[in-house]
């Protein structure tokens, strides 16, 4: 391999390294924190992460169940046909995300109590 | 043979492996915690393509893959995300090959191709949502990803241009 292609690989490969560190320590908070869950860009649920909860989430296009314990929050079932939602890890850090897409549902985790 | 029928031939051939591609592709999940990151096998066939056909006849076989794939393995609002990612990667790879012309390294356009494709999915992800934090929070995870998958699909293409420029099935498709 060439010295250029291998330069522009390390500089790639810090840049996507930098910006999950940024993404963390930008949204880094001592705040309490929230669950949103948010349908078709509508917000539909707020729900403290300190508080353990379960629900399902469901409409015409089928359901997801949410489940918030030990300050994380996981999406363990849904009838989606990718089951993307259920296998994403589990969240707890301030912005991340749960998808499903087929659904239009997001999980995120927010600073603030609303 | 004609060379227009001749080049027929050879757009038909690489929507049909791209389509066996993405077919393939759906069994091997990457051992990485980002559920949905795929090896992009079926990019191989756009960059030969690419490199072969250039890109108005390889726009053709991106978009017959993606609605192809869509109408037989995805369901129904996939072709939209699908038609991002291969969109916005075709037009950086096809950017990047104008650009440096003769020196281009296929590796690195695989990457770069890679990359947009994933930032593709995001941004109709992002507007169907109305979510832009799940771009944000996302495309780093992808980014990183898609740098060693875009690597091994370019240094495959390489090599597969490598051994098919030693048939003649190239030979009377620019006379």
């Amino acid at each position: 391999m060439k010295k250029k292609e291998l330069m522009i690989i390390t500089l790639l490969l810090v840049i996507s390294l930098v910006g999950i560190a940024l993404f963390y320590t930008v949204n880094a908070s001592n705040q309490p924190l929230t669950v949103r869950v948010s349908r078709d860009g509508e917000v539909i649920a707020t729900l403290p992460l300190s508080q353990d909860h379960s629900e399902t989430f469901s409409n015409a296009s089928g359901y997801n169940t949410l489940v918030i314990s030990n300050g994380t929050a996981d999406i363990t079932e849904a009838d989606c046909p990718g089951q993307i939602c259920v296998d994403t890890h589990n969240i707890s850090s301030p912005g991340e995300t749960i998808v499903c897409l087929p659904h239009k549902l997001i999980v995120e985790i927010i600073t603030g109590d609303k | 043979m004609h060379s227009k029928s001749y080049r027929l031939v050879i757009l038909s051939l690489y929507v049909a492996m791209a389509l066996i591609l993405s077919y393939v592709e759906s069994f091997i999940p990457l051992p990485i915690p980002i559920p949905g990151a795929k090896l992009g096998l079926p990019n191989i066939v756009t960059l030969v393509s690419l490199i072969t056909l250039g890109w108005p006849l390889t726009l053709l076989v991106v978009v017959a893959r993606v609605l192809l794939t869509g109408f037989m393995f995805g369901g129904g609002f996939s072709i939209v995300y699908s038609l991002g990612g291969g969109l916005l990667s075709l037009l950086v790879m096809g950017l990047l090959l104008h650009l440096f012309k003769d020196n281009y390294s296929l590796v690195i356009i695989s990457i770069f191709g890679a990359i947009a494709h994933n930032l593709g999915q995001l941004l109709v992800a992002g507007i169907v949502l109305q979510n832009t934090n799940l771009i944000f929070y996302y495309f780093p995870f992808l980014m990183l990803i898609a740098i060693p998958t875009g690597f091994f699909i370019g240094f495959v293409a390489k090599e597969l241009i490598g051994l098919l420029n030693k048939t003649t099935i190239f030979n009377r498709l620019n006379s």
